[in-house]
């Protein structure tokens, strides 16, 4: 089935190619940008999730410091949404 | 806590965040002075309060007065390495389970020593300390074995077995232990970096790093105490392989003249950490300042390492030691006071950093 769709999208980008237009449009560009920004982000936050699940199970830090440790990186898929405005 | 090495996933994260929490919650300069000033009634209600709370209370039925305190830290020592191999999961397992092995080599050493002076099972049961990969079962024969002989029938069938037996001739042509305590030793040592792949991570490098400081230090360690002492000892016997300092043949001849083994530490890349130690020895004021100064330089050097590579093995270690260098110290106050010493005494006997 996935293949069945991709291969239908791939041969869209090549008509689109052909008349001319672009392989990927701005906002695609954009959901791209946004994509990776989550992937990044949700890198990071696995390590600094689980030492903060290990700092608090030794009761050295409060719930809500781990919470904001935790969600730090989620900061640039926020920026990244700029893009989405600006293209 | 056989040696697993499928997965390689460690959580690096999780278990140094947990480490390094532990580490701050160890006693610091303030906690000793308290203690020092304490009976040995005091020092037991002082750590009931504390972090050993549940040993004590677990032991208190049993035991009393100093041995109540001694049994409930190594008690606790024990738990607290247990929990490190609970926490710990891939490699980082296999690094931590392959270090613990140490209380294994302690135990059997301890328990040749206590059939060699002839001492009562109690007071041997005492001094082990159950962190390592023997079961109880195992401890328990080895309590239980009446001669040498006995345990090494006991521990033929562990990684210690073959070195035990092909040092035990020596044994019983010199009666002495030292040719055992080293097969021993060796044997720990030997399968500390033995298997470990052919081209290290970066990980493994620095696992490999820790380790190549700790030999250093024992090392260190025995070559001052074998150059003091001036006894009529081949150095070779006492040295440890896989160190990046000496090598087998070059140590004779450091051992024989003090001076240069003294130049050669000072160039070597422990030269910061080890200055204090290396003054005292010119100071000339006996060889136990000289160790202490020692044994303060690795808990700082492991320190720095552990600041340096925060995501590695070694805040891992780092905490083992200085974990132990805390048993070590409230087991000096304890029965120094119980001995009877005055408090000056016994602060010049602790290892604080």
């Amino acid at each position: 089935m996935i293949g069945l769709e991709l291969t239908a999208a791939f041969i869209d980008a090549m008509v689109l190619l052909q008349q001319g237009g672009p392989a990927i449009t701005g906002t695609g560009v954009a959901a791209l940008a946004v994509g990776l920004a989550g992937f990044g982000a949700g890198y990071a936050e696995r390590g600094i999730g689980a030492a903060a699940i290990g700092a608090l199970a030794e009761d050295s830090i409060s719930f809500g410091i781990a919470l904001v440790l935790t969600v730090l990186p989620e900061t640039i898929v926020l920026l990244t949404l700029v893009t989405l405005f600006l293209q | 806590m056989s040696t697993r090495t499928n997965g390689s996933g460690s959580n690096y994260e999780y278990v140094t965040a947990r480490v390094r929490s532990r580490r701050a919650k160890l006693f610091d300069e303030d906690d000793y002075r308290k203690l020092i000033r304490m009976g040995p009634g005091e020092i037991a209600r002082f750590m009931e309060e504390s972090e050993y709370e549940e040993a004590m209370n677990a032991l208190g039925a049993r035991y009393s007065g100093v041995d109540l305190i001694e049994h409930a830290l190594h008690r606790n020592l024990a738990n607290h390495f247990d929990d490190l191999l609970r926490f710990a999961e891939g490699r980082l397992y296999d690094y931590i389970a392959r270090y613990l092995r140490q209380f294994d080599a302690w135990n059997i050493k301890t328990v040749m020593r206590g059939i060699y002076s002839d001492a009562e099972r109690e007071s041997v049961e005492t001094d082990l300390i159950r962190a390592g990969e023997f079961s109880e079962r195992r401890i328990e024969r080895l309590l239980g074995a009446e001669s040498i002989e006995a345990v090494i029938d006991v521990l033929a069938d562990t990684m210690f077995g073959d070195a035990l037996a092909g040092a035990y001739g020596e044994y019983e042509e010199r009666a002495v232990l030292v040719p055992l305590e080293n097969a021993v030793d060796r044997a720990f040592y030997e399968a500390l970096i033995a298997g470990l792949p052919s081209e290290p991570s970066r990980a493994t490098q620095l696992y490999i790093d820790f380790l190549e400081a700790e030999i250093d230090f024992r090392n260190i360690e025995n070559a001052l105490r074998l150059s003091r002492s001036g006894a009529d000892v081949d150095p070779a016997e006492y040295y440890i392989d896989g160190g990046r300092l000496f090598d087998e043949e070059g140590i004779g001849a450091l051992v024989a003249n003090t001076d240069e083994l003294v130049s050669r530490l000072r160039e070597s890349t422990y030269g910061d950490d080890l200055d204090a130690a290396l003054n005292e020895l010119e100071s000339a004021e006996g060889l136990s300042g000289v160790e202490r100064a020692l044994n303060r330089a690795l808990l700082e050097y492991s320190r720095t390492l552990s600041n340096r590579y925060p995501l590695s093995v070694c805040p891992v270690f780092a905490y083992v030691l200085a974990k132990m260098r805390e048993v070590d110290n409230v087991r000096a106050i304890a029965r120094g006071k119980e001995a009877g010493l005055d408090p000056e005494t016994i602060e010049e006997e602790l290892v604080m950093v």
